[in-house]
């Protein structure tokens, strides 16, 4: 399935930039995630939880970050596999400056299959794009944070996040 | 497939229910059971603990007082449709109802489960939206009231913790002279709508008085399309006002796409649907 859109972040491009790689930050705005640990260089290990209407489910997997391009662009890929199934997405985060805040631009395809894909598209869908509107809307949160106290983390991972 | 082994429960007071939901994690309030029980036997939701709610007579009611309607959260969709005191007071509510998958969903599944549920084609969001509802949450340590805008967080998601219920919802009653109508074109397999809109109208003077519309399977989420209501308010109660104010039902909202409908169908379809239903409406106010 096609995932589409753009949001904006009250920063300028490059602290954008930043904060789209800051790997405490995702870790905190990803729906569900509950670890994100380096394995090299722009290479991730996560587990995720999902919890969506009564479907619960632990995933594992891995996300990458390719391509980059700062900042205006980068490709976010990742997958996952769990006892409901798995999921395997990539897509283009492109960046651009607009006044003093930052539109982000995604454009990327998602695959899910497994015991999940029986729930059928229209619930896919649904919930893969509730999970994205949450994201961008804990990024923005994290953002605002950011320009109140703009004081980057050290670009270390945590640990664990709840 | 059979669903996974879970233990199970069935209380006989909100306050047991509330006390077995605290009791142990992964545990599940089963009310219907028309959206869980297949969700179990697929395997997707695999709760350790099931705590059914049917045998709560404390939540079985619909009540009217003080110009409202109060509707326990285990009525069950066929006891709303059929409701004398809902079909006098809030028809629109039973004419959702009444709309609902087909008469063996309707025997079985509940208010309270749907709503709990969350699924954003459901049809008791769009005449819930236009009314204005309101509903009850209670835990071991309260309980709250929300607006119904603000239960629906998103899609499959409320403002419900995992410690509370939902206790009822309620609604008013239809001021004098008001009408209503429900409209949905509505997938044929699973009867879920694509569109749904609900509209409740009054005229005096020629002119609206009260004019409210609730959409549901548009977006993510149902809505109360403002943009519509503020286009009618004091203006002549004619086809011409509403056909024109029915463009903006989908304003602002990013359609759903899916194999049935595109995201362009369907905001045509919420204009469509919007007009229709509020002409509908129009003709059944006094």
């Amino acid at each position: 399935m096609k995932v589409q859109g753009d949001f904006l972040l009250p920063l300028d491009q490059q602290a954008a930039w930043n904060l789209l790689l800051d790997a405490g930050v995702l870790a905190r705005a990803m729906p569900g995630c509950e670890s994100l640990l380096p394995t090299g260089p722009d290479q991730y290990d996560m587990r995720m939880k999902i919890a969506v209407s009564s479907i619960r489910g632990l995933f594992g997997g891995q996300v990458r970050i390719e391509d980059k391009n700062p900042p205006a662009s980068y490709r976010l890929v990742l997958q996952g596999e769990g006892k409901l199934g798995h999921l395997r997405g990539a897509g283009l985060l492109a960046l651009s400056g607009e006044a003093e805040s930052t539109r982000v631009r995604y454009d990327g395809e998602v695959q899910i299959g497994g015991l999940i894909a029986s729930v059928g598209e229209r619930m896919l869908d649904l919930t893969a794009k509730m999970m994205i509107r949450r994201f961008f809307g804990a990024l923005e949160k994290e953002a605002r944070a950011w320009t109140q106290a703009p004081a980057p983390s050290s670009g270390l991972p945590t640990g664990n996040v709840t | 497939m059979i669903a996974q082994p879970f233990d199970y429960s069935a209380p006989e007071s909100v306050s047991e229910a509330l006390a077995l939901l605290g009791s142990r994690p992964d545990s599940r309030l089963l009310a219907g059971g028309q959206s869980l029980v297949p969700m179990m036997k697929l395997r997707l939701s695999t709760p350790a603990h099931l705590i059914d709610l049917t045998k709560i007579a404390e939540l079985h009611y619909i009540v009217e007082t003080n110009g409202s309607i109060r509707i326990g959260a285990m009525s069950t969709h066929r006891q709303i449709e059929s409701s004398e005191t809902l079909r006098q007071s809030c028809p629109l509510l039973a004419e959702a109802a009444g709309r609902i998958g087909d008469a063996q969903v309707r025997n079985m599944g509940t208010i309270g489960g749907s709503l709990s549920h969350a699924d954003p084609a459901a049809d008791y969001p769009a005449p819930l939206q236009a009314l204005g509802a309101k509903v009850r949450l209670v835990s071991k340590g309260g309980e709250r009231t929300l607006p119904i805008e603000e239960f629906l967080e998103d899609a499959f998601t409320t403002a419900l913790t995992g410690a509370e219920l939902l206790y009822e919802v309620i609604v008013p009653a239809d001021p004098p002279g008001a009408g209503s109508a429900y409209l949905k074109l509505e997938q044929p397999a699973s009867g879920f709508a694509v569109v749904g809109a609900a509209a409740q109208v009054a005229v005096q003077n020629g002119n609206f008085s009260l004019a409210r519309l609730g959409l549901t399977g548009v977006g993510s989420k149902s809505y109360r399309a403002r943009a519509v209501e503020t286009a009618l308010a004091g203006r002549p109660a004619t086809p011409a006002t509403i056909a024109e104010a029915a463009q903006q039902a989908a304003g602002g909202v990013e359609a759903l796409s899916d194999i049935y409908a595109g995201a362009d169908y369907r905001a045509h379809l919420a204009r469509v649907c919007a007009r229709r239903v509020l002409e509908a409406a129009l003709a059944r106010a006094k």
